[in-house]
């Protein structure tokens, strides 16, 4: 017998009771592995997406609310390009519409000759040509998913579009994206001589000191908006702060009702088992040993329940972020950041909610708790 | 040597005193000397068994442990671990824990390593006659083992003084017997004393001295030990 026989005896002598508290903990911290790496896969998803397409930096309008509401004059192109170290500039105009009424997709409007199309990897077809009336580019997940090839039509934007490509990316983003000829899409959304985005491509080879030169110069070529990198891109964005909050009170919310599930279950277990913590009373067990018998409890609960959770959420992230609503639009995003974050808040739960059912059962006097039978 | 354990003017109330259940008790139990404490129900002698060592915190007076006045729950979890051990009427074993067990839980924290604590359950249940119930939980045991079991638990960290309330209440004729030759020759053989509440002029007469409440007090017997703590004091 050891220090952890009394406490796993005691949690497997009520199997049913222990098994609901852990799973309490587990969907807890399920949820909230889901909800942080589902939301911070939003933001990973449209900043790497778009820091994919080829652009070293972004000018987008300052503090947008969300990325398709940013709005950029297409005037003011060739003075960023005129900018010393800037290679070359494209507009990009973003919406986020339904495809053939069914799939989300990302449709990105790059002008003729943009140097971004340069990045395209074709998997077949070609790249549009002024020629063609409606062209699109798709990308090879979203295409897959649609069941489009080359030649078929597709119905983005309630306009009847050609695949004139499907393409391959790197990003989830991309890999679901609609790319067509930037002058139809600001058409097809009331939106011409504006753009979302300018993808600023530098001259090469980068270096850190040439990038920030640029970036304080194109500052000054773009007052009124903001110069970024895809990340600094992604973190401006208030929509995705917004989620992120949004995110962080669910999950503190489910978490508190974890730690109060926990002290619920141990305050009942101490009750029933005053007759017990009386009899360790009286062969010496001091006060904060009892209170370490009772932690310790609800610590196993909680670790079991985080390790499972963790597993859970994890499943939920895949699961949702296939689910049609979200597809495409949202890529799990685990970091080690947020795998700490959630057993950092399962080990916490425990003993938080087993703290006062512990100082309870420190309390006890052990001739009353021993009068009990 | 001086006494092992005396009670000094102590007095126990219950319910903002409405209740006295010790109204003025002091007593003394010298090291390695039987004491049996006898009187009607509802006397208060589980109470003075309970304040004598440290179960219970009294109203008024105070406790001394080998000289010492100790105060407080935690004081008291020492005296416990290091120094006494308990024989309840109702045996008072935790019922998730095989005998072996229960014996080992005693020595969590007072003797380093499972295998030593492992190995001197076994030594004390196996002399008890238990060798064969080692992994039974209390439930499978009878009342004599189930005993025995907390006689070896009292025993595991080897105390100077055990105490005993009605060890022989809740038992047959037979196992009864058996319990109190067990405790008996413990006192006699080890030296430990020994404090034992009981109803049974029987089982009283084998101690060294008896003592009887009425209403709170001693009413009769001899409140010190002296004649063997001379003998104590001499070893
Ligand atoms: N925790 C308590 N709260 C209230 N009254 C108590 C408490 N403990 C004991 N008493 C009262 O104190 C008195 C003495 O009780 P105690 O248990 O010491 O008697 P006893 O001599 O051991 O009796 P018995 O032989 O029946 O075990 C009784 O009247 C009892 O009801
Ligand atoms: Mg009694």
């Amino acid at each position: 017998m050891n220090e952890l026989t009394l406490p796993l005896r005691n949690l497997a002598g009520q199997p049913i009771r222990t098994f609901l508290t852990t799973l309490g903990i587990a969907v807890a911290i399920a949820g909230y592995v889901a909800l942080t790496g589902l939301t911070q896969g939003v933001q990973q998803n449209f900043a790497g997406g778009i820091g994919d397409q080829g652009g070293d930096l972004m000018v987008s309008e300052r503090n947008s609310f969300s990325i398709i509401s940013s709005s950029v004059p297409e005037e003011l192109g060739p003075s960023l390009k005129a900018v010393p170290g800037v290679a070359d500039v494209s507009g990009t105009l973003i919406n986020i519409a339904s495809a053939d009424n069914n799939a989300n997709i990302v449709i990105s409007g790059w002008p003729d000759g943009s140097f971004l199309w340069q990045g395209v990897k074709l998997a077949s077809g070609r790249l549009p040509q002024p020629s063609d009336e409606w062209p699109v580019v798709l990308g090879s997940t979203i295409a897959n998913g649609l069941q489009k090839k080359v030649g078929d039509t597709v119905e983005l934007q309630f306009q009847d579009f050609t695949v004139v490509g499907i393409a391959d990316f790197d990003s989830v983003l991309n890999q679901n994206i609609a790319l067509v000829p930037l002058k139809k899409l600001q058409g097809l959304l009331g939106r011409e001589d504006s753009v979302t985005l300018f993808q600023v491509r530098l001259d090469r080879p980068l270096d850190p000191q040439k990038v920030a030169v640029a970036k304080e110069d194109l500052q000054k070529a773009a007052p009124g908006n903001q110069v970024s990198d895809s990340e600094e891109f992604g973190n401006s964005i208030r929509f995705f702060s917004l989620i992120r909050a949004i995110a962080s009170t669910v999950s503190l919310v489910v978490m508190a009702m974890a730690a109060l599930a926990i002290a619920n279950t141990l305050l009942m277990a101490v009750t029933e088992r005053t007759f017990e913590i009386g009899i360790l009373a009286s062969l010496g067990w001091r006060p904060v040993r009892i209170l370490r018998l009772i932690l310790v409890e609800g610590l196993i609960m909680s670790v079991v329940g985080g390790i499972i959770g963790l597993g859970l959420g994890i499943l939920a992230m895949d699961v949702v972020s296939k689910a049609g609503v979200a597809a495409g639009l949202m890529e799990p995003y685990l970091t080690s950041g947020i795998i700490v974050e959630a057993i950092l808040a399962a080990l916490l739960a425990g003993p938080i909610g087993a703290l006062y059912p512990a100082w309870r059962a420190t309390r006890l006097v052990p001739a009353e708790a021993l009068r009990r039978t | 040597m001086g006494p092992l354990i005396e009670l000094v003017h102590v007095r126990r109330e219950f319910d903002g005193g409405r209740i006295v259940a010790v109204a003025d008790v002091s007593l003394s139990v010298e090291h390695g000397e039987s004491v049996a404490i006898i009187g009607p129900s509802g006397s208060g002698k589980s109470t003075v068994l309970n304040l004598l060592c440290g179960l219970d915190q009294p109203s008024g007076g105070e406790v001394r442990f080998e000289g010492k006045a100790v105060h407080g729950p935690r004081a008291w979890a020492e005296v416990r671990a290091d120094h006494i051990g308990f024989v309840f009427q109702n045996f008072c074993l935790i019922p998730t824990l095989t005998a072996k067990e229960n014996v080992e839980v005693a020595m969590l924290g007072r003797i380093a390593g499972a295998a030593k604590r492992a190995e001197r359950a076994v030594s004390l249940l196996t002399s008890l006659g238990l060798g064969e119930r080692l992994h039974l939980k209390p439930m499978k045991l009878s009342g004599g083992e189930r005993q025995r079991v907390a006689i070896a638990r009292a025993l595991a960290n080897e105390p100077r003084l055990i105490v005993a309330d009605e060890p022989t209440g809740a038992l047959d004729r037979k196992s009864a017997h058996a319990i109190m030759d067990i405790l008996t020759g413990l006192q006699r053989d080890t030296r430990t004393a020994l404090v034992i509440v009981t109803h049974d002029r029987e089982v009283a007469d084998t101690c060294g001295r008896k003592i009887e409440m009425v209403d709170g007090r001693i009413v009769n017997g001899p409140a010190t030990g002296i004649v063997h703590a001379v003998a104590g004091g001499a070893r």
